[in-house]
């Protein structure tokens, strides 16, 4: 019996879909078997950023409505055998999907996957309720910015709300000269603020955008600072006591000294 | 205490007051005597009033007296044995004192963006209240932990209500119908404040101070 895990944010934007994936292809880079579903019909992106879109024949809303099976939704990666997604509907409307058949579809991909990881739409209407609404963990994704971060916050009450135990944190786009300066947000003020375990932070990283661009997950390269931070949230996830990532400016480089090394828990 | 001393404040003034009102006669019934006493006095009043031909609608009103179902059954009971008069309505109008008087409603969490809480008391949340969370209290507001979103205490008129914070840093409070946004700049450290009203101004005060303000206000 796998775990199903609903990636949300509140705001749109701040890296929802390039979390799902990276953080999915992470898992399934230690060998998990893993499914991605992109809940955000209408406006599906998980399969363009993993590389899969001209691979899609039936779609999440298929399934739902029993026009097809669930196994013949589901698309093979092409990198990894034990990685799958199930992509959303691009021209149907939010309200196709209900509450109850996404429960049925999150139970049955459970049954057959280590990890179902969830990628909900922006914003907190039906889209979301529908995201949430199988999964038994959720990570909430923000980025050192109030805005970011008072949408959070609302989500985590929603998720509160929903009986959801203790989400995780993601804190994304971290510019760590910017955060030094004092002019983005502290790491500390967030958790501070939301009083949520950190599961990880990934910095600002422009081969996020390039590898996006190529339908190539960040964690496919080891050297880029992101992919450093999805494989340690894929880790810290299967439960291993990674320390933070250090992001200390100075002596020439960003992460070239890992010298102060923060326990986690 | 004997009967005479806890008479003696009917000679000072009148333990139930009859007005006219559009409608009939309101009878204001004295809160803080015995209600024996004032029970006599009311069988006087009514006697008195028995001038007109028609019946009148009679109004209670109990103030700030807890009213048993005893005393309620002796209130009409005169009523009905006496003259014309119809019990038309029962009991005051709920003051803001009295919704005082109601227990403090205790949040154990994080009152986060989006989240409202009213109480018709006072409010005491353990723990933060970030911005975009909303508090509104009849009472005082107690916060244990860090005050970040808006409060409006003493909501319905009760111009003592105060808010306490451990950390005092609220986007906006309101107390009774005066408010005050946050300062764009603080000048100094946040840290066990409350906010209470001096006059019509908002005041903010150390924590130290507020057993002072209160004995002050008593």
């Amino acid at each position: 019996m796998g775990e199903a895990i609903v990636v949300t944010s509140g705001k749109g934007g701040v890296g929802k879909t390039t979390s799902s994936a990276n953080i999915g292809t992470a898992l399934a880079l230690l060998g998990k078997k893993v499914c991605m579903v992109d809940t955000d019909i209408g406006l599906r992106n998980l399969d363009v950023v993993m590389g899969l879109e001209n691979r899609i024949i039936f779609d999440v809303i298929d399934v739902a409505s029993g026009a097809c099976r669930l196994e013949q939704a589901l698309i093979k990666d092409k990198r990894f055998d034990q990685l799958f997604l199930l992509p959303a509907a691009q021209t149907k409307d939010k309200l196709a999907l209900s509450e109850q058949s996404m429960q049925t579809i999150v139970a049955k991909l459970k049954e057959q996957f280590d990890f179902v990881i969830i990628d909900c739409p922006a914003g907190i209407e039906h889209g979301f309720r529908v995201a949430v609404t199988g999964a038994d963990q959720a990570i909430v994704v923000t980025t050192p910015e109030q805005a970011a971060v008072r949408d959070a916050d609302r989500v985590i009450g929603l998720l509160e709300a929903q009986k959801i135990s203790s989400p995780k944190l993601i804190i994304n786009r971290i510019r760590p000269q910017m955060m030094k300066n004092g002019d983005m947000l502290d790491i500390d003020d967030i958790i501070s603020i939301l009083s949520l375990d950190l599961l990880g932070i990934v910095p600002d990283d422009e081969h996020v955008i390039r590898a996006a661009n190529q339908g190539e997950p960040t964690v496919m390269r080891p050297d880029s600072p992101a992919s450093m931070g999805y494989r340690n949230i894929a880790r810290r996830i299967l439960g291993d006591p990674v320390p933070l990532m250090n992001l200390s400016v100075d002596e020439g480089g960003l992460f070239k000294k890992m010298r102060k090394w923060i326990g986690l828990h | 205490m004997s009967r005479s001393a806890r008479s003696a404040p009917a000679k000072v003034r009148d333990l139930v007051t009859v007005k006219g009102i559009r409608n009939g006669l309101l009878f204001v019934l004295a809160d803080d005597v015995d209600i024996a006493d004032v029970l006599e006095e009311l069988e006087h009043k009514i006697e008195g009033q028995i001038k007109s031909d028609g019946t009148l609608t009679a109004y209670v009103e109990c103030g700030q007296r807890k009213v048993t179902d005893d005393d309620e059954r002796m209130i009409r009971k005169l009523f009905a044995t006496h003259g014309n008069l119809i019990v038309g309505g029962f009991a005051g109008a709920p003051t803001v004192s009295s919704l005082r008087h109601k227990d403090p409603y205790v949040f154990k969490g994080t009152v986060r963006s989006g989240m409202l809480i009213e109480h018709d008391g006072d409010v005491v949340i353990i723990g933060d209240v970030n911005p975009g969370g909303q508090i509104i209290a009849a009472g005082d507001v107690y916060i244990m932990g860090h005050l970040r979103g808006s409060i409006h205490a003493g909501a319905s008129g009760n111009h003592q209500a105060v808010i306490a914070a451990n950390y005092f840093e609220p986007l906006q409070v309101r107390i009774a119908h005066v408010v005050r946004r946050a300062p764009d700049v603080r000048t100094r450290p946040a840290e066990m404040e409350f906010a209470y009203l001096d006059g019509e101004q908002m005041a903010i005060e150390q924590m130290a101070y507020l057993a002072q303000y209160r004995a002050k206000m008593s």
